[in-house]
């Protein structure tokens, strides 16, 4: 035993302690969460997103995942704090992204290569102004490779409290590649600090220890009007459900998104 | 308390030598150096021992017998005009200095202002220069009954008022003077008779200037000293001995020439506003970047983090010879902050992360987007992060319903649609990772247009890319759930995949 309490004390002073012999001391009070402004959602969030952790959003197609995301990101602009999506396929929308109450004067918005055509090459002429993506790997997996390495960036310098990074356009079989050192290396970089990371893909890639899970699932579009003239989209519903590594069950969340008149 | 040091034989230079042997808060003030002299009678002793010191050093320094004036009064501008009416050394108790003033000529007040230039006395507006109206009345009308002084032939250099007043008769006199010359006729030679004129009624006449000449001749201060900065450029150079390649080895000279120059900013609480790197290239050329810096910063690590940064995009085509960084200061930046808001990056991270991103992504793929005053779908422009923040903020006082986000496709992708009773039926895309199939839902058309006024015409060049859209946009359910923006552009019925709504 004094054995024992001798490495735990050499620990301690080396700062290492806090993930072999102890748990970081638990975040208090409503700043420990990033709110999204949604009822619904915060209430299965317990308060929202857990600052200092690694979240996710996953789902198929138009289940909603991208506005749950972009809903984090206009209530953090709305409470004054910077904010960053890496955006590995250049999928962002602007102008439906201010529909949604984003204040883009407080987004960083981190374009990464939009493929064009059917081939995953791209012809530099096609995108005047952007780097040629030059390395080992495929095509993808470069772009992959500089939207890790942002979101690294990014994570590091804590300038932004909400880090987004949409990983949903890329192939299963590219993100499966991904080492699991790469989320490691994130959660330990905002370990400890208001910066919450989420990530948006289409199948579960990662989640801190404190992170939460948000599966979006049983999709159903809304129409308004009966006659084919007269119809038009209403929105979409969904279900999330929501999960953490130390909950005991995970909480359902009924929630429909309006398509706005903007789009 | 101040010294005045005033020697017309000297140049310049000699003066500032001498002043700076004294202290290091000086200003001048064209032929005159004026000295804060407070915490110098510790070195000196009294300001009588301090002002013979004084005296003593300028004597050394003057040539043939003129004999240079040194004044010590508690006011700048008791100090100045002591110096310029009075010869040899004259010092004055603090509360006195009306009492020392008062038998000066008033002509001392145009030569304190030829050397203090415009800064320390504002010129009055036309109309109250040209201001000719009778005399004050009263027991102020007249000559002043102060006892004149010697000339200054005799005495080595007193303003004699009348004798100005004479040798200013018949010459015409410059409009800066015309105040001097009213006063003379209304027979105000010296400042004692100045000070005795009633405030309102010599602002009434002769305005804002006149009313200053009469604050100046209680010895009143109209302005702060402003101490003598030396002007040196913040500028660095190193010539190696062996030419260098590559960012690597670069970095550390670039580390040995911005360290001192960002200690030398700090002691001038300024800040850097541009970075120029100059690097002499073994080729014999010159390749020169300049860095805008959003915020003034100095920190070493973060200045030369930014310029290796920026020569990583910017890379030079041979090995290095000399490299020169300047730096164009400007005072550093003061924020008060709230605490009632969260507090956000330095702007040394804010440009760092920037210049990173930047170096890995692009230039122009970094940023925040800015929307664009147009109806054109997905339009928008990047601008600068952090460059245009915005202070409203909007707390929402209940839930927020989710909207439906769109994720646009950049680059439209070619799609087969088709057309049964003008409504799209099916969806066939060759793109992996994309739905085809039968469209359960369709709800559309929406049709919008623009810019059609810009289309390419005689006068529009042929490399000129018409900004136009006619189209009519779908929302499309497919089997699978996908949710697709479908948009057919009317002129060629070319059908494409625009986003998707998620």
């Amino acid at each position: 035993m004094p054995a024992r309490a001798a490495v735990e004390a050499l620990l301690r002073d080396r700062k290492l302690d806090r993930t072999l012999t102890s748990t970081l001391p638990e975040r208090l009070g409503e700043d420990a969460v990033a709110p999204l402004d949604t009822d619904a959602l915060d209430r299965g969030l317990a308060g929202g997103l857990p600052r200092g952790q690694v979240s996710e959003v996953v789902g198929p197609s138009s289940s909603g995942r991208t506005s749950v995301a972009w809903a984090a990101l206009a209530a953090a602009t709305r409470r004054g704090e910077s904010v960053a999506i890496i955006d590995t396929f250049d999928r962002f929308d602007p102008p439906t992204a201010h529909a949604c109450g984003l204040d883009l004067s407080r987004l960083l918005w981190v374009r990464g290569q939009a493929i064009s055509k059917t081939s995953g090459a791209i012809d530099p002429a096609w995108l005047p102004g952007v780097r040629a993506v030059n390395g080992p790997g495929t095509f993808i997996e470069r772009v992959i490779d500089r939207a890790i390495k942002s979101l690294n960036l990014v994570v590091q310098s804590r300038v932004c409290t909400l880090v987004v990074i949409d990983l949903i356009d890329v192939p299963a079989n590219a993100l499966r590649r991904l080492p699991a050192s790469t989320w490691f290396r994130v959660e330990r970089a905002i370990e400890g600090s208001d910066t919450a990371v989420l990530i948006l893909a289409a199948m579960p890639v990662a989640r801190s220890a404190g992170g939460r899970s948000i599966v979006m699932e049983n999709r159903e579009p809304a129409w308004k009007g009966d006659h084919d003239r007269s119809r038009r989209m209403a929105g979409v519903k969904a279900q999330a459900s929501v999960n953490a590594a130390r909950w005991s069950h995970a909480a359902r969340v009924d929630l429909s998104t309006t398509v706005l008149n903007a789009i | 308390m101040f010294a005045a040091l005033y020697a017309p034989s000297l140049p310049a230079a000699a003066l500032v030598d001498v002043a700076r042997a004294y202290t290091p808060r000086f200003e001048q003030l064209g032929s005159i150096i004026l000295l804060d002299a407070s915490g110098l009678s510790r070195l000196f002793g009294s300001a009588q021992e301090l002002g013979e010191h004084l005296r003593d050093a300028l004597s050394k320094q003057s040539p043939g017998d003129s004999v240079p004036r040194v004044a010590i009064a508690s006011t700048q501008t008791a100090a100045t005009l002591l110096a310029l009416g009075s010869p040899g050394l004259t010092v004055v108790m603090p509360g006195k200095e009306a009492i020392a003033l008062a038998p000066l000529s008033v002509s001392v007040l145009d030569t304190f202002e030829q050397v203090h230039g415009c800064s320390g006395a504002p010129s009055p507006p036309a109309s109250q220069r040209t201001n000719t109206r009778a005399p004050l009345g009263g027991r102020h009308q007249g000559p002043s009954p102060k006892p004149q002084v010697p000339s200054p032939d005799q005495t080595g250099g007193w303003h004699h008022p009348r004798s100005t007043h004479q040798a200013s008769r018949g010459k015409r006199r410059a409009p800066e003077n015309r105040l001097l010359e009213i006063l003379t006729k209304w027979g105000i030679r010296s400042l004692g008779a100045l000070v005795e004129l009633s405030g309102p009624e010599i602002h009434e006449r002769l305005g804002e200037r006149g009313a200053l000449w009469q604050s100046l001749a209680r010895g009143v201060d109209a302005r702060p000293m402003v101490p003598w900065v030396d002007e040196i450029p913040f500028e660095a150079a190193l010539e190696l001995e062996w030419p260098i390649e590559g960012l690597e080895p670069l970095s550390f000279v670039l580390a040995r020439l911005l360290e001192p120059l960002a200690d030398r900013l700090e002691r001038a609480d300024r800040g850097a506003a541009v970075l120029s790197t100059s690097l002499r290239l073994t080729s014999r050329t010159i390749h020169s970047r300049t860095l805008q810096l959003p915020a003034p910063m100095r920190d070493p690590k973060t200045l030369r983090t930014l310029v290796l940064l920026d020569l990583e995009s910017h890379p030079p085509d041979a090995p290095i010879d000399i490299v020169r960084v300047f730096i164009e200061p400007t005072p550093a930046k003061v924020l008060q902050w709230t605490l009632l808001e969260r507090a956000q990056a330095a702007p040394e991270q804010v440009t760092t992360l920037l210049a990173r991103l930047r170096a890995l992504m692009g230039e122009t793929h970094v940023g925040s987007p800015q929307l664009v005053d147009t109806w054109k779908p997905g339009a928008f422009t990047m601008s600068d992060f952090g460059s245009r923040i915005s202070d409203q903020l909007q707390k929402p006082d209940r839930s927020i319903e989710l909207k439906a986000a769109l994720r646009r496709f950049r680059f439209p992708i070619p799609t087969r649609v088709v057309v049964q009773e003008g409504r799209p039926v099916r969806v066939q895309t060759d793109r992996q990772g994309f739905t085809s199939g039968a469209i359960v839902q369709a709800a559309g058309p929406w049709r919008t247009s623009g810019n059609w006024w810009d289309t390419p015409g005689p006068r529009m060049k042929s490399d000129q890319k018409s900004d136009a859209w006619d189209r009519d946009e779908w929302d499309v359910a497919m089997q699978d759930g996908t949710i697709y923006r479908l948009v057919v552009e009317r002129e060629v019925g070319q059908w494409f995949l625009e986003g998707v709504i998620d």
